[in-house]
């Protein structure tokens, strides 16, 4: 019987219980948020599949849980991610935010002691775009350069997420160093349509995750689209959520030459994180396979096989696509 | 004496004008180089991924 612990129930984590609820191998969903009227709604809304339970950051993980799947605002899930540790509890983790990343990959020697995986930037940009990183990578005898670009946010939180990110000053892997820089100016990115041309400003973001995966690859650099202006003012976020769109280049050299293979995905971000952090949760806990067992604290560019993972996803509806043409460096 | 301080007070206003002018030139220069964005590309499109390999 697997059970799996779902902590916040925003528009990601509600996603997230509802794809678990759909996946077979789940067969108990134990949901827990700050907001206990939100709690309530969504508990409901699942029926007897799911069941809300009083859980906060610095508690000790349930006895019966097999995953425990974050989906909190920045910089909640280290105390979670530690009990989770100590318990011998897999976490798959939604956070993005660079600085709260870097806490959560310092306890990587922890959960490497502890034989624990953990899963984090499980969402669309940082997480589906690592896993098609690593996809378009596997086709190149060497690659030079990744770049990333995510345009879309799940929800409140994540629109703070963003701004935090395209305001700080920016970390770079460049030549094979990381350097420090001011944030620049946008530049058009080109996503998959009906998305299309959309500004967007290099940000540390999830940088040092795509470095831990890919040690070797001189230059990555992410970018983040401009998020709306005053969001809370001008409307709230619909029950279908905003959509999104993330943007994977990767150059190297195959057959000779120098080539460039470009990937691209479409969807509400929301659904898109959501789907990711429910597959890779799933995994953790073996109700899916191939079960993730890696120990250590990971992005998914490290932790995953990308084929069956973008298997999986296509499956639950969301599918990448590859761009066919002349790539712009 | 007067004609000497009204003309100094011109070149002063004209110094000022030409100031406000550069700055706000370079001001724009620096917009319009940092806000420049990428070539659309001309040709091709997009495919999804399919096939036992996704590729």
């Amino acid at each position: 019987m697997t059970t799996a612990l779902v902590v916040g129930v925003g528009a990601v984590g509600t996603r997230a219980a509802r794809q678990l609820i759909d996946t077979p191998g789940v067969d108990r969903l134990l949901l827990a948020d700050r907001d206990d009227a939100q709690l309530t709604e969504v508990a409901s809304a699942f029926g007897s599949d799911a069941q809300a339970v009083d859980f906060a950051p610095g508690d000790p993980i349930p006895s019966d849980v097999d995953v425990v799947v974050t989906a909190l605002p920045t910089g909640v899930d280290h105390p979670i991610v530690t009990a989770a540790i100590a318990a011998g509890v897999p976490v798959a983790s939604s956070e993005d935010e660079h600085e709260a990343l870097e806490q959560l990959r310092v306890l990587d020697p922890n959960a490497r002691g502890a034989g624990v995986a953990i899963g984090i930037g499980c969402g669309l940009a940082p997480g589906l775009v690592d896993a098609l990183a690593r996809h378009a990578a596997s086709m190149f005898e060497s690659v030079d350069e990744i770049k990333v670009a995510r345009t879309g946010w799940a929800g409140p939180a994540s629109v703070a997420t963003v701004r935090h990110e395209r305001r700080v000053p920016v970390r770079t892997w460049h030549d094979g160093t990381w350097r420090e820089d001011h944030p620049h100016g946008d530049s058009l990115v080109w996503f998959p349509e009906p998305i299309g041309a959309r500004d967007c400003r290099t940000v540390t973001g999830g940088t040092a995750l795509l470095v831990d995966a890919f040690p070797g690859v001189a230059r990555i650099g992410v970018q983040l689209g401009e998020p709306p202006k005053r969001a809370r003012l001008r409307r709230r976020f619909g029950d279908e959520g905003e959509w999104g769109a993330a943007r994977v280049e990767v150059w190297g050299r195959r057959d000779g030459g120098f080539d460039c293979t470009v990937y691209g995905v479409v969807e509400r971000t929301a659904v898109a994180a959501g789907a990711v952090l429910a597959v890779v949760g799933a995994r953790l806990a073996g109700a899916l396979t191939p079960k993730l067992d890696r120990p250590g604290v990971h992005g998914l560019g490290a932790l995953l096989d990308p084929v069956p993972f973008l298997a999986e996803l296509a499956q639950r509806g969301v599918r990448a696509a590859a761009f066919e043409g002349v790539a712009v460096a | 004496m007067q004609a000497c301080s009204i003309h100094s007070r011109v070149v002063k206003v004209f110094k000022r004008l030409l100031l406000v002018l550069g700055a706000a030139g370079a001001v724009g220069m620096l917009a319009r180089v940092r806000g420049k964005g990428g070539v659309p590309p001309t040709s091709g499109g997009w495919r999804e991924l399919e096939g036992p390999e996704f590729r």
